[in-house]
């Protein structure tokens, strides 16, 4: 038993959730900002500025609006960070890590993932600001949407192992790590093609990245939820989002293609993989305008819900 | 047959209808009347037998002289008033009462109403028609003498009863005449006392040397039919010597009356029984009359009729002569009417006319059937009857049978003959409207059952079902009974006069029994009997009550009733018991013989019966519940009003009880008809079924609870605080009896009992805090403890009567009476709809349990396994489809609108939280149970097989508690009622429970199971906070409030946590239960249903945050600024709550460990558990471990913080520069989540979409 909560404080707080994800995350952080200065043709800062901005935020005062719900208003932080460092830890690294027994479940992850949204849209709640409350609105409306396909995905992936291991769905996911290394990543098998572009659809949308940055909308809300925002709480919001960047782009990687050799190349690929995905994604940042709310919503439940939905249809009518 | 016969036949015909159509003219009248009994005499003459020229020559000499009297008498009126026109002889009484008195004895003479003997002659010609094969005379002979009825009874209506313009007083000298008359008068009651030497001596002239050739038309009479009968004369004498001696006279009558019929009742007898029935309804109305009848006028002649009218009940239950049934019939008629006309105004004549003349008409056409009985077998013995009945050929017997069907039919007011009842009740003194009601409809069954099973001993059932397509009278009774119960359900639902919505729901009560007893089997006799002696009680409560707040308050419509039961308690407390129990509720008397009744049609296989008394039951509901709310809950505006009279108490008070105690108790009740069945099956040759258990079987917890809750009552009627002890106590005591019983239950049950009183104890405690400004307290906590108790009962039921006693008990009248406790028009409305619809699924229910014990023969739940696997598969799959619908109903799921089935938002919030935590996790728990006890896979498995077209039932529940917890979820985010969000998401909960049971794998159970324990703890949570906030102010939506955060901290906080975990985040212990049933749903291939729970979980979020921000963020809105924390007694039960919530979220495995328990008591295969386990599923995971490695990254996360500036620094939120009052800047709760708020309204739009938008 003991051993069991050491090995699960170990990966949360150390390898592969805390510190490490930290460190990855904010530097992931920096080479994003970097890229996409480098597409905006600036030189853009330095690869190591988030950790200077967090530094920095540290000695700023910390600022509680009048009207605010202080419980709330303070914990809603600590959520995030706390919640995406856990999900990095359940997520496996292939051949490098396996999350303990207790901890991997690919439904559980998935409510893990929505914490962070929860955390802001408490956030803009609790600050008392009209601003921090459309904000919140917007986020719950669209996660009600982003949420329908991604279930759909999840669904297909677990049914697609399920279906080839003997079970009818397995959401175990080193289980699904596993199936991957033998039968070959996801990525190349046809039927989970319309997931993967779901997925890919869903990333911008969980991320806050234009065009689906509407909860935040630094030009119409001022950032909304973070408006009320400062020093360290609103350090580990931007931490929190950094950490959760690595997070949904790790999930990509084991839900489509977790392959690779083990050790430290192993950790090397991963990283590696984590950088396309994030340079990916760092090109829709600078590309993209930002969509109204009604239209993400709707967009979400059409062109994304239909690529879940086939993906879903595909894997259980082994067409 | 002669010219001469056929000549008077021709007069007769002739000389009635003459007499009809002149009968505006006394005179002219009289002269074709009398004429066409010239043609009696020529048909007697004209048949050509000894005995009809007898009769011809009696009938002379009879007729010669009442016809003489009437003359006579008729003469003089005519004289007084100058004119023979009858309108002119209205109100003849007044002046000349011993004239118009006489005019109506010789008139009723010559009728030949019984008692009156002036048509013993006629008979004597209509037997010979009959007994020479000449049946047309008797035929015309009966039509002339209805023809007769029709002219002769408006007559004496207007010379005795009517009330005319006063007529110039003219004095008639009593002179020649009138002592011509006195002595005609004395002639005809001579002749009437004994026909026989008149007989004797006709005969002589006709040449019959022997007299025995006639029928004996008469027997003598028995001592408990002379005692009233007589005694009514004496009582009559006491009366003109002071009204108290006649008052005392009365009672004591009725009461030796009673005592006699109960000494000479012999056990067995079906007359005795209702001799006795009669009697005891006697004394009641004479009681009852000595309060009612004081001080109105001519209380001498309405005691006597009275008396003779419970006389002639006593004499038509124990008659074993037809002669003397068919006197006793007619005097009965006779004696009633003119009770009905006792008020004398235009609507009780008209009423009463139409009451006698139907009446009469139809025991004319008995009577034909009598005569023809006796031409047969030479007898009107009962017993010799029914031992020649088998030799009378199957045509002439069912023809017989009509002609006393039709008697029957009319005076029970079935249809087509039922069109007199609502106004001769209505128009009736009330204390004759009971028996009316109660006691003489109740004669016409009687009679009907007599002929059946007595008079012609089961012949003609047997022999009807050999005529193919033919099955009289069964199919008639069935048919006609049937209609009548549906003409009187909606009859009385749509009168606004209370008299006469009872007697409409006299007809339908009446109807109910006839259809029961068309069913024809022993079962359908008990219940039959059982029901006509409760109905008594009953209805006889009804009336009696109505009555009594008439004579304080002159109250005759539903309008002027409104509140009385508060203005008058102790008078209308018997009418609430009767109203319950007339709707079929337990534990009153009226529900074990609606329950029997029910079962014996399904049990013969008479589905459609039973489906149109449930169909009559609702609509009943509906009027009913109108009326109890109108009563008892509806503001009381009128003036002060007293009490009634001790005596109308106390009858109803007593009648009230009995009916009561033939609920609680039926065994002595079952003891008095059993017999009779048996004697009467033994005739029929019916089949002796046995019958089903009937008493519920109270477990120690529900006694307590149903004890306890009277005695709160009453001990808490004048300090709340006391009360609300008391129930607390109560229930704790109920705690302790379900501990001490935990032998009773199985494992499940015990749980559930356990949960059940548990959360009864905090939600009682709570209530002392929210009720301590409410009004009515003990009442709350009356109506709360009882619902509890029938909870208890439910769980620890052991047979499929006790499992639909119990849910009746606490579904219905304590579930309504507790939910419309604010009195609001709101409330009212709310709370009728929702007893309606669960009255509705319990009608569903209680078909399906009636069937399915009616397929397996056998109520107890340890055989049904066994047993359901000898019965058919449709019909097995039929009655669990029925059982599950109404479990299904309860639990407020699709695809019936979930608006009208979930419970009311006007209740008090403590019971809307016990409502959502545990009442409703009966309707889960009864698809667990009945899905266990009849079975389960290795059941379920063949029905599949054996219906391959027919769709799973199981797999349905799944499919539409998926479908529910989507549509639900959807509601709850897009609602802004404080209370309906959060009903709605209970809806969208229960749809979880269900989902996972329906799945029938360990995990799903388990998953189910666990998830209705979280959402008990969790769910009653966040009632209790909505009620923190309701209690202090009467808000409505959440945009009225805001900010409650910083006003009450530790509320919010409780909030926080249950509302996070019921939207299923993780690691709370709603999210372990939902896990459970997400993966149970994958593992069983039900992916899309699993698919549907995940994202409802969505939907139940955003309600809650919703919530949140609404109530608790923002700046405070004005009311929130009044409000503050709740005090201890409502922090205490939520945080009891919380905290067995937080050990359930740590370790799933204090829950888990005892599901995998009952799992496996109930026989299925159970999860792996352990005390200190985590949740176990395909991939088992540990919330603690989550828990941990949460808590630990946010220790990391706050210590980045706590190492950062610690300068906290406040100001005003960024307003883009310009200063905004606080308050005036806020999102409300009703803005939120734009587009897919829209999109759900759109898409489920329909059902409230007026209430969403509020």
């Amino acid at each position: 038993m003991s051993d069991i909560i050491l090995r699960v404080l170990l990966a949360a707080l150390v390898f592969p959730g805390g510190l490490f994800v930290i460190v990855l995350g904010l530097g992931l952080k920096g080479l994003e900002r970097r890229i996409v200065a480098r597409l905006q043709r600036r030189i853009g800062p330095p690869l190591l500025q988030p950790f200077y901005d967090l530094a920095k935020l540290m000695r700023k005062d910390g600022f509680v609006p009048e009207l605010a719900q202080p419980g709330v208003f303070l914990l809603a932080p600590l959520i995030g960070v706390a919640s995406m460092s856990v999900a990095m830890a359940m997520l496996p690294i292939a051949g490098v890590y396996t999350p303990a027994p207790v901890f991997g479940d690919l439904i559980v992850l998935f409510y893990l993932i929505s914490l962070p949204a929860l955390a802001l849209m408490l956030a803009g709640s609790a600050s008392s600001s009209p601003f921090g409350a459309i904000g919140f609105s917007r986020e719950m409306a669209l996660m009600l949407a982003y949420e329908a396909p991604i279930l759909l995905v999840i669904a297909a992936v677990a049914l697609h192992v399920g279906r080839g291991t003997g079970a009818v769905a397995s959401f175990d996911l080193a289980g699904i790590v596993d199936y991957q290394r033998v039968h070959g990543p996801f990525l190349l098998e046809w039927r989970l093609v319309p997931a993967l572009l779901a997925y890919l659809a869903f990333m911008p949308a969980n991320l806050g990245i234009p065009p689906f940055d509407i909860p935040e909308a630094e030009t119409e809300l001022a950032e909304g939820p973070l408006l009320e925002y400062s020093g360290a709480s609103l350090g580990l919001f931007k931490l929190g989002a950094a950490i959760k960047t690595l997070v949904i782009a790790a999930l990509g990687i084991v839900l489509f293609c977790p392959n690779g050799p083990t050790g430290a190349l192993g950790l090397l690929l991963f990283v590696v993989k984590c950088i396309v995905v994030i340079a990916g994604l760092a090109l829709f940042r600078v590309t993209m305008g930002r969509m109204r709310i009604d239209q993400a919503v709707l967009f979400y439940l059409k062109w994304p819900v239909l690529l879940g939905g086939l993906a879903l249809a595909a894997v259980t009518l082994r067409i | 047959m002669s010219a001469l016969a056929w000549l008077g036949l021709l007069v007769v015909l002739a000389g009635e209808s003459l007499a009809l159509l002149n009968r505006g003219d006394l005179r002219r009248m009289l002269f074709f009347s009398t004429a066409s009994e010239l043609g009696y005499v020529l048909m007697g003459w004209g048949v050509g037998s000894p005995i009809g020229e007898s009769g011809a020559i009696m009938h002379l000499l009879y007729q010669l002289v009442m016809r003489a009297l009437v003359f006579v008498a008729a003469a003089r009126l005519i004289r007084r008033a100058g004119s023979s026109r009858v309108e002119a002889l209205v109100g003849s009484y007044a002046a000349a009462p011993l004239t118009s008195l006489m005019l109506a004895f010789g008139m009723f003479s010559v009728m030949g109403l019984s008692p009156f003997k002036g048509s013993f002659s006629k008979f004597v010609i209509l037997y010979a028609g009959i007994e020479s094969s000449n049946w047309i005379v008797a035929v015309a002979g009966t039509i002339g003498s209805i023809i007769a009825a029709f002219y002769f009874l408006p007559t004496v209506a207007a010379v005795c009863f009517r009330r005319g313009e006063p007529i110039p007083a003219r004095t008639v000298r009593f002179g020649i005449d009138g002592a011509v008359m006195l002595v005609l008068a004395a002639v005809t009651i001579v002749m009437s006392l004994d026909p026989e030497p008149f007989l004797v001596f006709a005969a002589h002239l006709a040449g019959v040397a022997n007299a025995s050739r006639f029928p004996e038309f008469e027997a003598s009479w028995s001592l408990p039919i002379l005692l009233p009968s007589a005694g009514a004369f004496a009582v009559f004498a006491l009366g003109r010597i002071s009204a108290r001696l006649r008052e005392v006279g009365a009672v004591t009558l009725a009461m030796s009356t009673l005592a006699l019929v109960w000494a000479t009742a012999r056990p067995g007898d079906l007359g005795d029984l209702f001799a006795l029935l009669f009697a005891g309804g006697g004394l009641a109305v004479v009681v009852y009359s000595t309060a009612a009848m004081r001080g109105t006028h001519a209380p001498g002649r309405y005691y006597f009729f009275l008396f003779q009218m419970i006389g002639a009940l006593i004499g038509v239950a124990t008659s074993h002569h037809l002669g003397n049934f068919y006197l006793f019939w007619e005097l009965m008629t006779w004696a009633s009417y003119i009770l009905v006309v006792h008020d004398q105004t235009e609507d009780a004549l008209k009423a009463g006319a139409r009451y006698f003349l139907v009446c009469t008409s139809a025991a004319y056409v008995m009577h034909f059937g009598v005569l023809f009985l006796h031409a047969r077998l030479g007898s009107f013995d009962m017993g010799v009857i029914a031992a020649g009945a088998p030799g009378i050929s199957p045509g002439l017997l069912t023809l017989i049978a009509v002609t006393f069907m039709i008697a029957f039919v009319a005076k029970a007011g079935l249809f087509p003959l039922h069109f007199w009842v609502p106004e001769a009740e209505r128009v009736a003194p009330t204390a004759i409207s009971a028996p009316m009601s109660a006691l003489l409809a109740a004669a016409g069954l009687m009679g009907a059952i007599k002929l059946l099973y007595i008079l012609l001993g089961g012949t003609l059932l047997a022999g009807a079902r050999s005529l193919p397509g033919l099955h009289l009278p069964e199919q008639a009774l069935m048919v006609l009974g049937g209609i009548t119960l549906l003409l009187g359900e909606i009859g009385a639902w749509r009168q606004t006069d209370v008299k006469r919505m009872l007697a409409y729901s006299t007809l339908a009560q009446i109807g109910e029994v006839a259809l029961v007893l068309g069913v024809g089997s022993s079962l359908a006799l008990s219940g039959a009997l059982v029901h006509l002696v409760n109905h008594a009680l009953m209805k006889s409560v009804l009336f009696f009550c109505v009555g009594a707040f008439a004579l304080r308050t002159g109250a005759r419509s539903l309008d002027d009733l409104r509140g009385l039961g508060k203005a008058m308690p102790l008078t209308a407390l018997p009418i609430a018991v009767a109203i319950l129990a007339i709707l079929a509720l337990p534990p009153f008397g009226g529900f074990v013989g609606k329950f029997l009744m029910i079962y014996a049609c399904v049990q013969a296989g008479q589905i459609g019966a039973a489906v149109v008394m449930l169909i009559g039951g609702v609509i009943a509901a509906i009027y009913y519940a109108r009326f109890l709310r109108i009563l008892f809950f509806e503001p009381y505006a009128g003036p002060a009003v007293r009490e009634a009279p001790i005596a109308m108490q106390a009858v109803s008070a007593t009648l009230a009880l009995l009916v009561t105690v033939n609920g609680f108790y039926p065994a002595p009740l079952l003891r008095l008809v059993g017999p009779v069945v048996a004697a009467l099956g033994g005739q029929g040759r019916l089949v002796a079924l046995a019958l089903p258990p009937l008493a519920m079987h109270w477990s120690a917890g529900a006694l307590i609870a149903a004890i306890g809750s009277v005695v709160v009552f009453f001990v808490g009627k004048r300090s709340a605080a006391r009360s609300g002890a008391a129930a607390v106590l109560t229930m704790a005591l109920a705690l302790g009896g379900v501990l001490l019983e935990a032998g009773r239950y199985d494992l499940l049950a015990f749980a559930f009992a356990l949960l059940i009183a548990g959360v009864a104890i905090l939600n009682l405690a709570y209530s002392a805090g929210y009720m301590a400004r409410e009004h009515a307290p003990n009442r709350y906590y009356f109506f709360f403890t009882m619902m509890v108790g029938g909870l208890l009962g439910l769980v620890a039921a052991k047979n499929l009567f006790d499992f639909f006693a119990f849910w009746e008990l606490m579904s219905s009248w304590t579930l309504y009476l507790v939910t419309i406790h604010e009195e609001s028009e709101e409330a009212l409305r709310e709370g009728t709809k929702y007893f309606l619809f669960n009255f509705v699924g319990a009608s569903f229910l209680f078909l399906g349990v009636t069937v399915l014990a009616a397929q397996t023969h056998s109520f107890q739940f340890t055989n049904l396994a066994h047993t359901a696997a000898l019965v058919p598969a449709a019909a097995l799959y039929g009655s669990l489809a029925l059982i599950f619908i109404g479990l299904l109903m309860k639990a407020a799921q699709l695809p019936v609108r979930i608006d009208y089935q979930m419970h009311p938002v006007p209740a008090p919030t403590p019971v809307s939280g016990y409502i959502s935590a545990v009442l409703l996790k009966v309707g889960p728990w009864g698809v667990l149970k009945i899905f266990v006890t009849v079975g389960a896979a290795a059941t379920f498995g063949r029905l599949t097989r054996d219906l391959p077209w027919a769709p799973d039932l199981m797999g349905t529940i799944g499919v539409i508690a998926a479908a529910t917890l989507l549509y639900a979820g959807a509601k709850a985010m897009v609602e802004t009622g404080i209370k309906r969000v959060l009903i709605y998401s209970t809806v969208s909960q229960l749809g979880y429970v269900l989902l996972g049971l329906s799945l029938g794998t360990p995990l799903g159970i388990a998953g189910g199971l666990m998830h209705a324990v979280n959402h008990m703890l969790l769910k009653n949570t966040l009632f209790l906070v909505a009620g923190s906030i309701l209690s202090q102010a009467p808000v409505r939506t959440l945009d009225e409030l805001g900010g409650l955060g910083r006003r009450m901290p530790v509320t919010f906080a409780i909030f926080f946590f249950a509302g996070l975990s019921v939207s299923g985040i993780p690691p709370f212990n709603g999210f372990s239960s939902k896990w459970m049933i997400y993966q149970a749903c994958f593992q069983s291939g039900h992916y899309l249903l699993g698919l549907a729970a995940m994202l409802s979980s969505l939907f139940t979020l955003a309600a809650i945050l919703k919530f949140a921000h609404g109530a608790f963020m923002g700046p405070a809105s004005p009311v929130a600024m009044t409000m503050r924390e709740p005090p201890g007694v409502m922090l205490v039960p939520m945080l009891t709550l919380v905290a067995v919530s937080a050990v359930i979220s740590a370790f799933p495995g204090v829950l888990l460990v005892p599901v995998s328990h009952v799992q496996t008591a109930l026989g299925l295969e159970a999860v792996q558990a352990t005390w200190l386990g985590g949740v176990p599923g395909p991939s088992p995971w540990h919330p603690l471990g989550l828990a941990l490695a949460l808590g630990g990254s946010g220790l990391l996360a706050w210590s980045y913080r706590r190492l950062s500036s610690r300068r906290r620094t406040t100001g005003p939120i960024y307003s883009g520069g310009v200063i905004i009052p606080a308050g005036r800047v806020e999102l409300p709760a009703s803005s939120l989540y734009e587009t897919p708020a829209r999109l759900v309204r759109e898409l489920l739009a329909g059902p409230d979409r007026a209430a969403a938008d509020e």
